[in-house]
């Protein structure tokens, strides 16, 4: 009797414990895929693809391109209440400012997301993925995706590490790379963009909005002009090469009529973008006019961050251009007090307005990742450059009389550089490019030195103590804490 | 594993071949003089090595000659002999020699009595906290037992408590011990009913520890809930009622000094449209009060105990907005079905609500403790459309925003519960099976108005709901062995266990309200987001444990524990535990045993390994959805990957080596209990930062190791026992932190006022170092604050390779001292507790007093520096800019601390007069808690963290909720 109690009851426990433990402890998650089951079907594919692009919706793209292209130079102030931003303006950036590393992250995360894809879709083993040669677009998209994350670090920092494929594992002799040199970042960029003008089309089925959303043929030749114009062994025979491929695009890529158009929220998508962020409301919005909008349009009362700076408004008004100026600045009285326009309370203040809809921090404007009037004035400066200044003053008169200017009078090499600098100036302010284009030019530390802005505070010249080391920025301190091979950039400690 | 069985059912049939060769078999229960049952008396028949030992209830069942002479023997109670003379039902009452030994101590899986315990392992009885009124968990443990830190990071209802046993074993693996209520592992204590609890061990070494094995690496809290016990019903109601408020305030500048300062910053505005004069710590901190209500039903008739209770507490706090409430219910059912089975339950139902208020972050993130202190007193509350006043330079909106500006609430109601069944197959044998479950089901509803608020109006309003649910259950199955041959008394006990939880979680959030009829989400007309999520986790275990016991004078404990786990791969999902301790009852033996002093002197050492796995994520690399983008106008769905695989992964273990002393002496009127412990974890469960470039964060990795040694005393002391009682309990506990490897890494966290991060952990360093620069003296000439370098020079303008260790935050030892007097009916109770040794980084002084923006600022900056040649403290001040303000010695202030945490003194009403209303007991008490402090800390108050419970984040006060000051006026009735 109580042996058979015993028998049974062990019988109970063993059935209940022992034989089903193994499997029991074995789990695969449920809202995550892992990466054996997240690539084998050509959707997923294009899902791993996707994933890139969502790059472009993040902080950087929205905002940080704006404060270390526009801020940092002489077309913006800070504004706002933003100390780490503050020391943007006045090139007072430290190591552990913390918008440096927001940046490298998540510029490295879409690279990683770029290199997970270059990886895994070769080994898909999906038919579907060869229709139309599908797989070599999506090798190409991600190409062009790495090669135009890796030339905003590049110009952000100089040489950085080189990343080429996933991380193996999370041992320091795998993750742990040191830098390589600014010449291997622009290799390694150029070597991608050509894999990508090879396999990428000139356009999508789906129009517009699918080809100005991805990567084509037209974006990759436009971002190696830019890349051989920027790197500093610059090359203007082949910047004038991409250029004239994009300009001759059988994408049709051409400027609008109306300047004003391309900023005013109801003609996204058009003729002119090669590239742009897609923002479509909702969760996948803008959050960024919000923080630049003037109380009318945004609703807030609140000191808005990346005010115009007295330069920028002169430069306009000396070229009488107000068709850009309109589009581009917008004046209004702040109820709160702003050091370089109106120390008291109401006065009138300038407005970044490139954005026009802040839509409750979902707005649907977007940033040109690229675009045609950038390109045409490219070619300018390359044919510029390249002693055909006749043929430069072509192009660059393209832009002004399409902003309502008369043609230029600069004829000479060196005032067609002057006139080129300052039109890219005044067509491309707020879209984080005036950076660029002082460095390109040489000419970022004297433009800076020679401001004069002048803090109605304290009634003295803001003194921004420009110095060449402040043309890179310094690795972020976090970084280096966490990777030793690491080397700080010079006149940062 | 077949050998190990074959092995058990040998072991069982040779025991059940024992049972068989007697004649006849007597029963009964064993009890002592209160009618209180005695599990685990020892029962021999004399001169033979036969014997049994009583069960959880006291009964027991023998078979022996008829003639047989049964001796009865219990640590802490007088020998027995009886002559059995053909009776088969025999109930004993055993008369009590030394109380403390023979206390019933739950332990993992079972029970034992205190003086057979060979392990560390602190006990919190009713008794000991009966006499206060509590309404969170935590408050019961706080400073009554050695080598707990119960942290309580902020005075707020709604706050949780972390609890940390002999330090910090981790540093990205969970540090909190397991609970474990009624035998159902449990994480949540904020829904527990303190008045259900009728004790709570604390098993705090591995040899005690091990049987949990797996969660056991951070200790093991165990609750026990109330059971019924007396024969005739027992009806038990208490109520409180009590108030609370924030104990200090601190000075802020006025109106006019406001406006000087910002003249300075070079900020001007209209100011005749700020002549407002708010003190909005007035406004903000107010008069909180709470009520309680408890009724418990409870009683034992022959065959079944029960007890039943339901209540309410309600707490409104000493923030305004802040609030919580809890109704519980209770059942705890226990039947003996037949001679063999004996079933039960232990049911509790949780709702649970609260208001929760944001603190720990800067007026511009909608902080309100720091809104308090840097919004000026110029503007007033409202605006004359109703909206809410902001700064006059910013729109950062004032405090009464934060606590009034939306409509928020959390609420969970929680089933915990089990239902569990015991047979005995023989008298020494014994099987129990039990399968618990601990589900709840929270919500938390936000509503911001598209009125009020700058935000809600861009926004046109704002609705949430989120849902989490969490299921959670466990199987037991376990046989325990019991028996006594001669001197020799053995236990022993081996089982299963499985155990799985799922989570789900969902969240939807709309915008764009047309008004403020409708608050849920339904209103709004833009969805902005809708997510569900699920997870799960599993852990399936072998358990077992032997103890031997000779003569009552060697102990041994040996527990062996093998787990599998979900988390980890294939190849490395089971971990091993093992642990052994010994104890030697030298009272016992032959030289001291006629020692009248000492009552009992026991020695204890142990060692063993335990093991944690508690980690967000798991080894697999994931790869994440929603990282979607819309293309050709349609978002298209969109995937990343989000972590980045471990196959090696494997179990955290903590290897623990303790010794301990305990003595009693003088009728033991006098215990004391000292332990030394070491406590190594290797295989750190890390989350590595690892380089961005890497497209990740962290990886998880077992990465290094860290090591906790310390010193725990306790002494209990009855120093007047006649019709003035007074006894004293002190307990004082020293650990010492080290993380002794983490791969060379030093990882920052505690990023405070945009100044970056203020912790460091570092090899050869304690957990959560404060690291920063080092304050020299304002330079008289500037005005500005030096720094000293690396080099020993000043410099306004340090590298960051100049910052350094400024900073420890953990203590160099705690101390909880209570007394307690009573004469007569009048009974007086004070518990004082402290920490001594530990700094704080008063990040809020950085809110207060760095003086580059328009937030207002403490009446410190009054001395700031002005005039060249003045000698100050306080540097000038900079519009935006913080090189005066850096992560610095500035703001490390002294953290030590001492207060009266709570002094009641209460009266228990005469029998004389209760026996005319036909009542037991009533008691009337007030409490005072937080009455009184001793600290040279500058903030509200220095039992204070930002970061709660984080592990490597301690210390630091960011506009953290204060503790309060309460006072609370109550009263127990029993018939």
């Amino acid at each position: 009797m109580k042996i058979k109690y015993i028998a049974y009851s062990l019988a109970t426990i063993l059935s209940l414990g022992l034989p089903s433990c193994k499997k029991f402890v074995e789990l695969t998650p449920i809202s995550d895929a892992t990466s054996a089951t997240a690539y084998s079907t050509a959707r997923e594919a294009e899902a791993a693809l996707i994933g890139v692009y969502d790059s472009f919706s993040q902080e950087y793209y929205i905002w940080d391109n704006v404060i270390f292209g526009d801020i940092i130079s002489d077309n913006h102030y800070a504004g706002g209440d933003n100390s780490e931003v503050f020391a943007v303006d006045k090139l007072e950036i430290t190591p552990t400012n913390s918008r440096l590393f927001n940046n490298w992250s998540q510029l490295y995360n879409a690279i990683a997301k770029a290199n997970t894809v270059l990886q895994k879709i070769p080994l898909i083993k999906d038919a579907k993925l060869d229709v139309d040669n599908r797989r070599s677009q999506i090798l190409g998209e991600a190409s062009f995706l790495r090669a135009f994350h890796y030339y905003q670090l590049v110009k952000l920092w100089g040489g950085v590490p080189l990343v080429t494929e996933p991380a193996a594992s999370t041992l320091p002799s795998d993750t742990n790379k040191p830098r390589a040199t600014e010449t291997e970042v622009y290799a390694q960029i150029i070597k991608d963009l050509e894999f990508a003008v090879i396999n990428l089309p000139d356009t999508y089925p789906g129009g517009a909005s699918v080809t100005k959303a991805r990567a084509t043929k037209g974006a990759a030749n436009a971002l190696l002009a830019k890349v051989y114009a920027q790197k500093q062994e610059k090359n203007y025979i082949e910047v004038l090469k991409y250029a004239n491929a994009v300009i001759s695009s059988p994408a049709a890529y051409q400027l609008l009529n109306n300047f004003a158009d391309l900023f005013d929220g109801a003609h996204y998508n058009n003729a002119e973008s090669i590239l742009e962020v897609q923002f479509t409301g909702g969760p996948e919005a803008n959050w960024g006019p919000q923080l630049i909008l003037p109380p009318s349009i945004s609703g807030d009362t609140w000191r808005k961050f990346v005010t115009p700076s007295k330069d920028l408004v002169n430069a306009f008004a000396s070229e009488g251009d107000n068709v850009r100026k309109n589009a581009t600045i917008l004046f209004e009285t702040a109820p709160w007090s702003d050091e370089y326009w109106s120390i008291a309370v109401g006065g009138s203040v300038p407005f970044a307005y490139k954005w026009k809809s802040a839509n409750g921090w979902a707005s649907t404007n977007r940033q040109y990742l690229l675009r045609l009037g950038d390109i045409i004035l490219l070619k300018a400066e390359a044919l510029n450059e390249l002693n055909r200044p006749a043929e430069a003053k072509v192009e660059l008169d393209k832009i002004r009389i399409r902003a309502g200017l008369l043609a230029t009078t600069s004829v000479t090499k060196d005032a067609l550089r002057t006139a080129i600098l300052k039109e890219r100036r005044l067509e491309l302010a707020q879209e984080g490019q005036r950076w660029d284009d002082l460095k390109r030019a040489g000419r970022a530390v004297e433009v800076m030195n020679s401001l004069n802005e002048i803090d109605l505070r304290t009634n003295t010249k803001t003194n921004y103590n420009a110095v060449a080391t402040d043309l890179i920025l310094p690795i972020p301190q976090q970084e280096l804490n966490r990777n030793t091979n690491l080397v700080q950039n010079p006149g940062y400690n | 594993m077949k050998r190990k069985l074959l092995l058990l059912i040998t072991f069982l049939l040779t025991g059940s071949m024992f049972a068989r060769a007697q004649n006849i078999t007597v029963k009964g229960v064993i009890k002592d003089r209160e009618g209180i049952t005695l599990p685990g008396v020892s029962i021999k028949v004399k001169a033979t090595t036969q014997g049994v030992l009583t069960g959880v209830n006291g009964e027991f069942a023998i078979k022996v000659p008829a003639n047989a002479v049964l001796l009865f023997t219990y640590l802490g109670f007088k020998n027995l002999e009886e002559s059995i003379n053909g009776r088969t039902e025999l109930n004993v009452t055993l008369i009590e020699e030394n109380r403390q030994l023979s206390e019933v101590v739950v332990v993992g899986y079972g029970t034992q009595r205190k003086g057979d315990i060979t392990g560390a392992v602190s006990v919190v009885s009713e008794k000991e906290f009966e006499s206060r009124p509590n309404t969170q968990f935590g408050n019961i443990i706080q400073g009554k037992s050695a080598g707990v830190q119960v942290i309580s990071p902020s005075g707020k209802p709604s706050a949780g408590i972390s609890i940390r046993i002999r330090g910090t074993n981790s540093i990205s693996g969970g540090s909190d011990p397991l609970y474990v209520v009624d035998g159902v592992p449990s994480s949540d204590t904020r829904s527990l009913n303190p008045s259900d609890i009728e004790s709570i061990s604390i098993l705090k070494d591995a040899s005690s520890a091990a049987i949990y094995g797996a969660q056991g690496a951070n200790g093991v809290v165990l609750i026990t809930t109330k059971k019924g016990k007396s024969e005739t019903p027992k009806v038990e109601f208490s109520a409180y009622t009590g108030f609370s408020s924030v104990w200090k305030k601190l000075d802020v500048l006025n109106g006019e000094q406001y406006r000087i300062l910002m003249t300075e910053l070079g900020r001007n505005t209209d100011w005749t449209k700020y002549t407002a004069n708010t003190n909005w710590q007035d406004e903000v901190f107010q008069n909180g009060n709470s009520q309680n209500y408890q009724l418990a039903l409870s009683g034992q008739s022959n065959k079944t105990s029960y007890y039943v209770s339901g209540g309410w507490v309600q707490q409104k706090g000493a923030v305004r907005s802040s609030e919580m409430d809890r109704y519980n219910f209770k059942i705890n059912m226990d039947q003996k079905v037949n001679k063999w089975l004996n079933m039960g339950t232990n049911i509790a139902y949780t709702r649970y609500h609260d208001v929760d208020v944001s603190d720990n972050s800067a007026v511009n993130q909608g902080g309100v403790i720091l809104g308090v202190l840097s919004t000026p007193p110029v503007i007033g509350i409202y605006n004359t459309d109703g909206t809410f006043t902001s700064n006059p330079f910013q729109n950062w909106e004032n405090p009464i925003a934060g606590t009034d500006g939306a409509e928020r609430g959390y609420k969970n109601q929680r089933f915990l519960g089990n239902l569990f069944a015991e047979a005995i197959i023989l008298p020494e044998l014994k099987l129990r099976s039990s399968i618990g479950i601990d589900y709840s089901n929270a919500a938390y509803d936000y509503f911001l108005d598209p009125i009020r608020t700058s935000y809600g109006q861009a926004n046109k309003g704002i609705g949430q709901y989120n849902t989490n649910l969490m299921n959670y259950w466990i199987s037991d199955n376990t046989v325990a062995y019991n028996k006594a041959f001669g001197k020799h008394t053995v236990s022993a006990l081996a089982g299963f266990v499985a155990q799985k939880s799922r989570w789900e979680n969902s969240s939807i959030e709309r915008r764009n309200f047309s008004g403020i009829a409708v608050t849920t989400p339904n209103g709004g007309a833009v969805i902005q987001s809708a997510n569900a999520d699920k997870s799960e986790q599993t852990n399936a275990s072998i358990i077992s444990r032997v103890n031997y016991d000779f003569a009552g004078k060697y102990l041994l404990t040996a527990n062996f524990r093998s787990d599998a786990s979900s988390i980890f791969g294939p190849g490395k999902k089971r971990g091993n535990f093992p642990s052994f301790s010994v104890g030697w009852r030298i009272s016992e033996e032959p030289f001291l045993k006629n020692v009248n002093v000492i009552n009992d002197l026991k020695i204890r050492a142990g060692w063993g390994i335990v093991g944690n796995d508690r980690i967000t994520g798991s080894y697999l690399s994931k790869v994440g959805v929603g990282a979607n983008y819309p293309i050709g106008g349609t978002v298209q769905p969109g995937s990343s990957p989000t972590s980045i695989g471990n196959d090696k992964l494997q179990w955290e273990g903590t290897e623990q080596t303790n010794i301990g002393i305990d003595l009693s002496v003088l009728n033991s009127r006098i215990t004391f209990t000292a332990d030394a412990y070491l406590k190594k974890t290797n295989h750190l469960l890390l989350n590595v930062p690892i380089p961005r470039s890497t497209g990740f964060d962290v990886g998880i990795q077992n990465a290094g190791s860290l090591q906790n040694k310390g010193l725990e005393f306790q002494i209990t002391s009855r120093n007047f026992v006649n019709e003035f009682k007074w006894e004293t309990d002190f307990n004082i506990s020293f650990n010492r932190n080290k993380v002794t490897n983490i791969v060379g890494q030093q990882l920052f966290a505690g990023g405070v006022a945009s100044r970056g991060d203020a912790s460091l952990t570092q090899e050869g360093s304690p957990l959560g170092l404060f690291y920063g620069y080092v304050a020299d003296i304002v330079d008289p000439q500037t005005g500005n604050l030096m720094y000293i370098d690396a080099n020993g020079n000043s410099t306004f303008n340090p590298a960051a390779s100049d910052r350094r260790v400024i900073g420890n935050p953990n203590p160099d030892f705690i101390y909880g001292f209570t007394n307690s007097f009573s004469y007569k009916n009048i009974g007086l109770n004070i518990f004082v507790q402290g920490s001594q040794g530990n700094d704080i980084f008063n990040a809020s002084r950085i809110e207060t007093e760095s003086m580059q923006g328009p937030k207002n600022q403490s009446t410190a900056v009054l001395e700031r520096w002005t005039t060249p040649g003045q000698i100050t403290d306080i540097p000038k001040a900079v519009a935006d800019n913080d090189n005066n303000s850096r992560i610095s010695t500035r703001f490390v202030e002294n953290g030590s601390y001492l207060r009266v945490k709570s002094a009641t003194l209460s009266y228990d009403l005469p029998k004389s007069i209760l026996s005319k209303v036909k009542m037991g007991n009533a008691k009337l008490y007030v409490t005072g808690e937080n009455l009184f402090t001793i600290t040279d800390y500058k903030g509200f108050d220095p039992e204070v963290n930002y970061a709660g419970g984080a592990n490597t984040v301690q210390g630091i006060d960011f506009g953290t909720y204060p503790q309060t000051r309460n006072l609370i006026f109550g009263l127990n009735v029993s018939f």
